[in-house]
C-alpha cells in the first residue's frame, strides 16, 4: 500500500506539520485541542485574541468542531478589524472584494488557493480604483523575485491597462495577511484592506482560515503548497540558521533567538525584530505567520487523509480525482484498506 | 513645591534629565544587543513578558500600531499602578523613546555624548543625598536605554523617596533597564510621581515630564516645552492612538489609588535574581 504520510510532498514535510501537532480528526477532544490551540496561536500573532476569547467561550459544550470553530476565528477577526484603522478607501476596497471573488472562484475551480494570479485586465474593473481623479491599482505588483516565488513577469496582460498593470495580479491568500511574496512589511499588507463600507480582509482572510477546515484543506492542492513554502525555506533557512538557539536562563535580553522552529525574541516584542537577507527584510512576526500557515496547512492534511475513510462520499470523490498523484495514491490506499 | 523636593523627584524619576533628543528614537531603533554572544544582559530568567491571557483590560480598542505581543505589558501597568487610562500613554512614550525596542540605548553611539554627559552629571550631582548605588559608575556612563528610555542613575534610584534603602534596585547594574518588566515598574513610579507633585495640564505635559520636570515648572510655555509636547503629539497620530478617546484614556490621569512601591514592584517584577538583586 502507498504510504499514507505527507511526506509525499517533501522529506521534510512531516517535522513541519508536528510544529502545529500532530492529532486524530476522529477523536472530538484532540480536535478540539489542536484547533482551539491553532486558532489562538493565529489570533495572538495578529491580535485577536480577546475576540477570539469571546467567541470560543460561546462554544462551550457546543458540538461540530472544528466548523464551529473556523467560524468562530473568522467573527472574531472581523469584529477586531472593525476596531482597526481603515487602510484604503471604499473604492479601492469595493474593487479589491470584486476582483477578489473573482480570483477566489478561479482558484477553487482550478485548487489552488493558496497563490492566485490573472491577468487584471480581465478582473472587475481592470482591477483599478479610482483616485483622486485618476485611476490607480488596487493591488501592489508583486512581481519581483521574493520570498515566496522568483517572481511572475508574464505574460502581460493582454489588453492595455487603465491604471498601469503591465504583470499579473498574484496574491497569496494562504499566507494571508502577508499576501505579496516582494513586500513583506511589518503588519500584514492584507489587514490594510478595508474600509467603512467594505472588508475585503475578512473574505481573504477566510481563504486562508480555509485551510484548516478538512474539506477544504483536501481541495486544495498541495503540491503548490509545498512549492512555495520550499521557495520561501530555501530563501530563509541560512538567515534563520544564524541565529542562536533559545536556551531558557542564558539568552540574551531582546536578541532574536530560533525556538521550536518559529522565531523568539527574549524579553521583546516579535513585532520590532526582523531577518535581513539578499530578497529584502523578513520581520520576524510574518516568518512566524508564513511557518504556522504551512505548518497548519499540512497538519490538517496529515490528519484529514488519516480520517479519510469516515469522511463523506464528496471528500472521497475530491481526493480520487484530484490532480494531485500523491492525494490521489492515499485515496487509493484508503479505499483498498477498507 | 520646594527645591529640595524637586530635586529629590529628579533624581528619583528615573527618566533622561533635561536632555531633548531630536533623533532620540532612530538611535533607539537600534538594539545595545545586536546578536552578538556573549551579550546577555543580566535577568535573564526574570519572569517574561505577560501575554494577552494576563490583560485585565482592552487590547483591541485605540492602541494604533502598537505592538500586539507589548500591548500587555502596557496594560498590565495601568492595572497595577491603578492609573486609569495610562497604558497607551506609556505605548506612546515608549514610541518615541525606544521605538518598541526594549534593549534600546541612547549613549552608547558617537552622536549620543549628551546622554552619557547627562546620565554622568545626574550621578555625580545627586550621588550624596540618595542611597549609593552598587553599579553608580557604570550607571554614570551608561546614559540611558530600555523601553521607556530611562536615565541609569536616576532608573537605579527608582523608589528611593518612598521607601529609602529597601529601593530595590540600588544593588543593580544599569542594564538592568534592558529588562521590560523592570523598566515598566520603573515608568509606573515615574509617571505616579509627575502626577502627584506636578502641574499636568494634559496629556502632552506628562511627556514633557517625561523629558525633564523642569519643564513643567520653570520651561513651561517655552520652546522645549512647546516643542516636547508638539512631538508628542505627532508620535499619537502616527502610533494611532487617539488621545481623546475617553473611553480609553480618561482626559486626565490620576494616581490618588497608586498602590505604592513596593506593590507595583511585587506585581511587575517579583523577586530579583540574586546576582542583580
Amino acid at each position: 500500500m502507498m504510504a499514507m504520510g505527507i511526506d509525499c510532498y517533501g522529506d521534510d514535510i512531516p517535522a513541519l506539520a508536528d510544529l502545529a501537532g500532530d492529532f486524530d480528526l476522529r477523536s472530538p477532544t484532540d480536535t478540539r485541542v489542536f484547533y482551539t490551540r491553532a486558532w489562538e496561536s493565529l489570533a495572538g500573532l495578529l491580535g485577536f485574541s480577546q475576540p477570539l476569547a469571546a467567541e470560543f467561550t460561546k462554544l462551550r459544550g457546543v458540538v461540530g468542531w472544528p466548523g464551529v470553530a473556523n467560524v468562530a476565528g473568522v467573527s472574531a477577526f472581523a469584529a477586531w478589524l472593525r476596531q482597526q484603522r481603515p487602510g484604503v478607501s471604499d473604492n479601492q476596497a469595493a474593487v479589491q472584494s470584486a476582483v477578489l471573488r473573482q480570483l477566489i472562484t478561479a482558484g477553487r475551480d482550478r485548487s489552488e488557493l493558496w497563490r492566485v494570479s490573472a491577468d487584471p485586465t480581465t478582473l472587475e474593473g481592470g482591477a483599478c480604483f479610482e483616485d483622486g481623479g485618476g485611476l490607480a491599482r488596487a493591488f501592489y505588483p508583486d512581481t519581483a523575485p521574493g520570498y515566496f516565488g522568483d517572481g511572475w513577469s508574464g505574460p502581460p496582460p493582454r489588453a492595455e491597462s487603465r491604471c498601469g498593470w503591465q504583470t499579473p495580479l498574484v496574491l497569496h491568500l494562504g499566507t494571508f495577511p502577508w499576501v505579496y511574496s516582494s513586500r513583506i512589511d511589518i503588519t500584514g499588507p492584507g489587514l490594510r484592506w478595508w474600509s467603512p463600507n467594505a472588508a475585503p480582509a475578512v473574505d481573504a482572510f477566510r481563504v486562508m482560515a480555509s485551510a484548516l477546515e478538512p474539506q477544504a484543506n483536501l481541495r486544495q492542492d498541495a503540491r503548490q503548497v509545498a512549492a512555495i513554502l520550499h521557495h520561501f525555506q530555501k530563501h530563509t533557512a541560512p538567515l534563520v540558521a544564524r541565529l542562536p538557539l533559545y536556551r531558557p536562563g542564558v539568552a540574551a535580553v531582546g536578541q532574536l533567538h530560533r525556538r521550536a522552529g518559529l522565531l523568539y525574541v527574549h524579553q521583546g516584542s516579535l513585532h520590532v525584530a526582523g531577518l535581513d537577507g539578499p530578497r529584502g527584510r523578513l520581520p520576524a512576526v510574518a516568518y512566524n505567520h508564513v511557518i504556522r500557515r504551512f505548518a497548519d496547512f499540512f497538519a490538517v492534511r496529515r490528519a484529514t487523509v488519516q480520517a479519510l475513510a469516515t469522511w463523506t462520499p464528496e471528500m472521497k470523490r475530491v481526493a480520487a480525482t484530484s490532480a494531485d498523484p500523491c492525494l490521489r495514491a492515499q485515496a487509493e490506499g484508503v479505499t483498498r484498506a477498507g | 513645591m520646594s527645591r529640595a523636593l524637586w530635586i529629590t523627584i529628579g533624581t528619583t524619576l528615573g527618566v533622561g534629565g533635561a536632555v531633548f533628543l531630536g533623533s532620540r528614537r532612530a538611535s533607539a531603533a537600534s538594539p545595545a544587543t545586536p546578536g552578538g554572544a556573549g551579550s546577555t544582559p543580566p535577568g535573564s530568567d526574570l519572569d517574561a513578558l505577560p501575554t494577552a491571557g494576563d490583560a485585565a483590560g482592552d487590547l483591541v480598542t485605540n492602541w494604533g500600531d502598537t505592538p500586539v505581543d507589548l500591548r500587555p505589558l502596557f496594560d498590565k501597568m495601568q492595572t497595577v499602578s491603578r492609573i486609569a487610562g495610562s497604558a497607551r500613554i506609556f505605548a506612546v512614550i515608549a514610541f518615541r523613546e525606544s521605538g518598541f525596542v526594549t534593549t534600546a540605548q541612547n549613549g552608547n553611539a558617537e552622536g549620543e555624548q549628551d546622554e552619557r554627559d547627562d546620565s554622568r552629571a545626574a550621578y555625580k550631582n545627586n550621588k550624596d543625598r540618595n542611597p549609593p548605588l552598587k553599579y553608580g559608575e557604570q550607571a554614570a556612563e551608561f546614559g540611558s536605554g530600555g523601553l521607556f528610555g530611562l536615565l541609569a542613575p536616576y532608573f537605579l534610584w527608582t523608589g528611593v523617596p518612598e521607601v529609602g534603602k529597601k529601593a530595590p534596585l540600588l544593588q543593580s547594574p544599569p542594564e538592568l533597564v534592558f529588562q521590560p518588566r523592570v523598566a515598566a515598574f520603573a515608568a509606573c513610579v515615574y509617571l505616579q510621581r509627575l502626577l502627584a507633585n506636578y502641574r499636568i495640564d494634559d496629556h502632552a505635559d506628562i511627556k514633557a515630564g517625561w523629558a525633564s520636570p523642569s519643564l513643567l515648572k520653570s520651561g513651561r510655555g517655552k520652546e522645549q516645552y512647546n516643542h516636547v509636547r508638539a512631538r508628542f503629539f505627532e508620535d499619537a497620530i502616527n502610533l494611532g492612538i487617539d488621545l481623546l478617546d475617553t473611553s480609553t484614556i480618561p482626559s486626565k490621569l490620576s494616581a490618588s489609588a497608586w498602590p505604592g512601591v513596593p506593590a507595583v514592584w511585587k506585581a511587575l517584577v517579583g523577586e530579583l535574581p540574586k546576582e542583580v538583586a
